[in-house]
């Protein structure tokens, strides 16, 4: 996080082209910035350089959402994986007459991960509790990623895999602790 | 999910959707169509340009995947770009150059004409058994002879040179703009051409007077410069849309779905990536089929004794022409036989090949090229990605053609594909994702 920091801070610092300077800086520029930094905090992109968060956040999407809107929902096939960049988002399994809530997702956290490995469907909906920003990261981009950029999509392969191992310890260990 | 408020009037449950998704839903719909409209006024409008923007949006995805793998070798993307369009442009070069010097210029297409109007007679009056004198002609000219002597000299209308073109031959006979004389053998087609038609002399000069027949020599022909200003204006676009599509690397895509509603976020990326890879791979398969069937019917072609200039110029065109399912066979047929018809001093690698029996061999040839097509080609290239109702591929060529002529013709298809393979995909995730 220092470093992307750093790293804005001397962008920031640079002579401004007249032209290209008002175009790029404040709008494309400083916006993929402002995506790499929410990436790089995001354990699946962690061991990214940030040359290779710059290619991750050119393919990101940025969505917004309002309080009580739906990321997704249990039972459609997933495509994407949000981060939240701002906003708080809950994480429930709705039922015949209210719902359960699984998780709350903070700025930083991300969901909805399975997606990234096949379009099973989701096993639970995400609703945005108030106004939501996210990043979503879509599957097909990291299947061409592995195209282009196989070294990337590594490295965001291999830490999706241990974040998936830990959740299943975790399931694990909460069954076994049940069972005693 | 929609917002619904929940009123009581009268004691009774109202569910009124709130002002503000109305008026969203209003915004979106009227968006929408203007869109729509726009972009059909649009293409209507620029249909000189369709055929250039298609065709380098056509080029541009057939090399992506090659831009992938440049890029996945270590190639920086915007070498990878240069090295492609610095391939395509060398490439589109040649093909027209090459094809330049194929396509008949105003000499060739006289003597084409005159022989192929000697040749057809000739074989007709064979073929019919009337060719000498006192001969009563076979079974089928006893029956149908009135109605195909009418059929006949129409054909002959379209093919006679006219009084301007005559004499046209006439000056490259002796050697006329730098030219090679006209051959013995054609000068003695014409005069037999001229001698048949003596009789037709009053059709000739009808045809004149209407302005009947392209008027060769008679027009001073338009500026060189201008012509060829004209084109690059028109086509300088296929270039651009190449290269903007191979740099865009997603922004295009990005935007629009950056349009749509959030409910419908995930859907239109899976939408989105399904046509987009279905087209890709039969936009692919086809560019990759017909120029297999091309090269299969060039190298036939040349193998039963075409020259290799026109069974360049045959193959390529039915190659291309194949990309239209049944019309392509058709093209094939009735160019080659029409070169067979003319066909002269046949020197085919196979012997018992002759000027005679050229027309079969060339049906032979479209029959081999037809099951290579369809056992070998087809499965292994296109795969069984997509078929169309027979119907669908008739109305779709005669509206094609109808909007945008030759290039309506050839686009017809792989519109219709597009536009198939869009809509199914489109109903299937939207199934998925139960919002219908």
């Amino acid at each position: 996080m220092a470093n992307v920091m750093t790293d804005q801070a001397d962008n920031i610092n640079k002579p401004v082209n007249p032209f290209w300077g008002s175009i790029a800086s404040k709008f494309k520029f400083a916006r993929a910035i402002d995506n790499a930094e929410v990436l790089k905090l995001c354990p699946i992109f962690t061991h990214l350089s940030n040359k290779e968060l710059k290619k991750v956040s050119a393919l990101i999407y940025e969505r917004s959402y309002q309080a009580g809107e739906y990321l997704f929902e249990k039972g459609q096939p997933g495509t994407a994986m949000f981060i939240i960049k701002t906003g708080l988002v809950k994480v429930i399994v709705p039922g015949h007459e209210s719902e359960a809530e699984l998780a709350t997702i903070y700025p930083e956290d991300f969901l909805g991960e399975l997606a990234l490995l096949d379009d099973t469907p989701r096993s639970a909906s995400a609703k945005a509790s108030e106004k939501t920003e996210a990043l979503a990261f879509f599957r097909e981009d990291l299947s061409e990623l592995v195209d282009t950029y196989p070294a990337i999509a590594v490295k965001i392969m291999r830490d999706l895999a241990i974040i998936i191992g830990h959740r299943l310890k975790a399931s694990n260990e909460l069954l076994m602790s049940r069972g005693q | 999910m929609p917002e619904i408020i929940h009123e009581r009037r009268n004691n009774q449950p109202v569910h009124r959707v709130s002002t503000r998704i109305l008026t969203r839903r209003i915004i979106f719909t009227v968006t929408a169509a203007v869109a729509v409209l726009t972009i059909i006024g649009l293409v209507w409008a620029l249909s000189p340009i369709v055929l250039p923007f298609i065709i380098g949006t056509l080029f541009a995805y057939i090399c992506t995947p090659l831009l992938n793998i440049l890029t996945r070798r270590g190639i920086p993307r915007g070498a990878g770009i240069l090295l492609l369009f610095a391939v395509f442009f060398i490439a589109v070069t040649l093909i027209v150059n090459q094809l330049g010097s194929f396509i008949p210029d105003e000499r060739d297409r006289l003597v084409l004409r005159t022989r192929f109007q000697f040749k057809l007679n000739e074989r007709y009056q064979q073929y019919m058994g009337i060719g000498a004198p006192g001969q009563k002609g076979t079974f089928v000219y006893q029956y149908l002879g009135t109605d195909l002597d009418e059929f006949m000299e129409n054909i002959n209308g379209m093919l006679r040179l006219n009084k301007d073109e005559q004499e046209l031959f006439l000056k490259y006979r002796e050697g006329y703009k730098g030219r090679p004389p006209i051959r013995d053998q054609y000068y003695e087609y014409f005069q037999k051409n001229i001698e048949r038609l003596s009789a037709a002399e009053e059709h000739i000069s009808a045809d004149r007077d209407k302005g009947g027949g392209a008027a060769i020599g008679v027009q001073p022909p338009p500026s060189r410069l201008s012509s060829m200003m004209a084109g690059i204006k028109i086509w300088i676009i296929t270039p651009l849309v190449f290269l903007f599509l191979l740099i865009d690397d997603g922004e295009i895509k990005r935007f629009f779905i950056g349009l749509v509603p959030n409910r419908y976020f995930e859907v239109s990326l899976a939408v989105f990536d399904k046509v987009n890879k279905a087209i890709g791979n039969y936009l692919r398969g086809i560019l990759i089929e017909c120029s297999l069937v091309a090269t299969a019917y060039i190298f036939l072609f040349t193998l039963i004794g075409f020259e290799i200039k026109m069974a360049v110029l045959i193959g390529l065109f039915a190659g291309l022409a194949n990309a239209i399912p049944l019309l392509g066979l058709g093209i094939a047929m009735v160019s080659g036989s029409a070169y067979a018809l003319i066909a002269e001093n046949v020197t085919s690698v196979l012997p018992f090949i002759t000027a005679d029996n050229m027309i079969l061999a060339v049906a032979g040839c479209v029959l081999i090229v037809m099951m290579m097509d369809n056992g070998i080609f087809q499965p292994f290239v296109v795969g069984g990605a997509v078929k169309l109702h027979p119907l669908a591929v008739f109305i779709g060529i005669i509206g094609g053609s109808m909007m945008f002529g030759f290039a309506g013709l050839i686009l017809a298809i792989p519109t219709i594909v597009v536009v198939k393979e869009m809509v199914f995909t489109l109903f299937s995730e939207l199934k998925d994702y139960y919002i219908i």
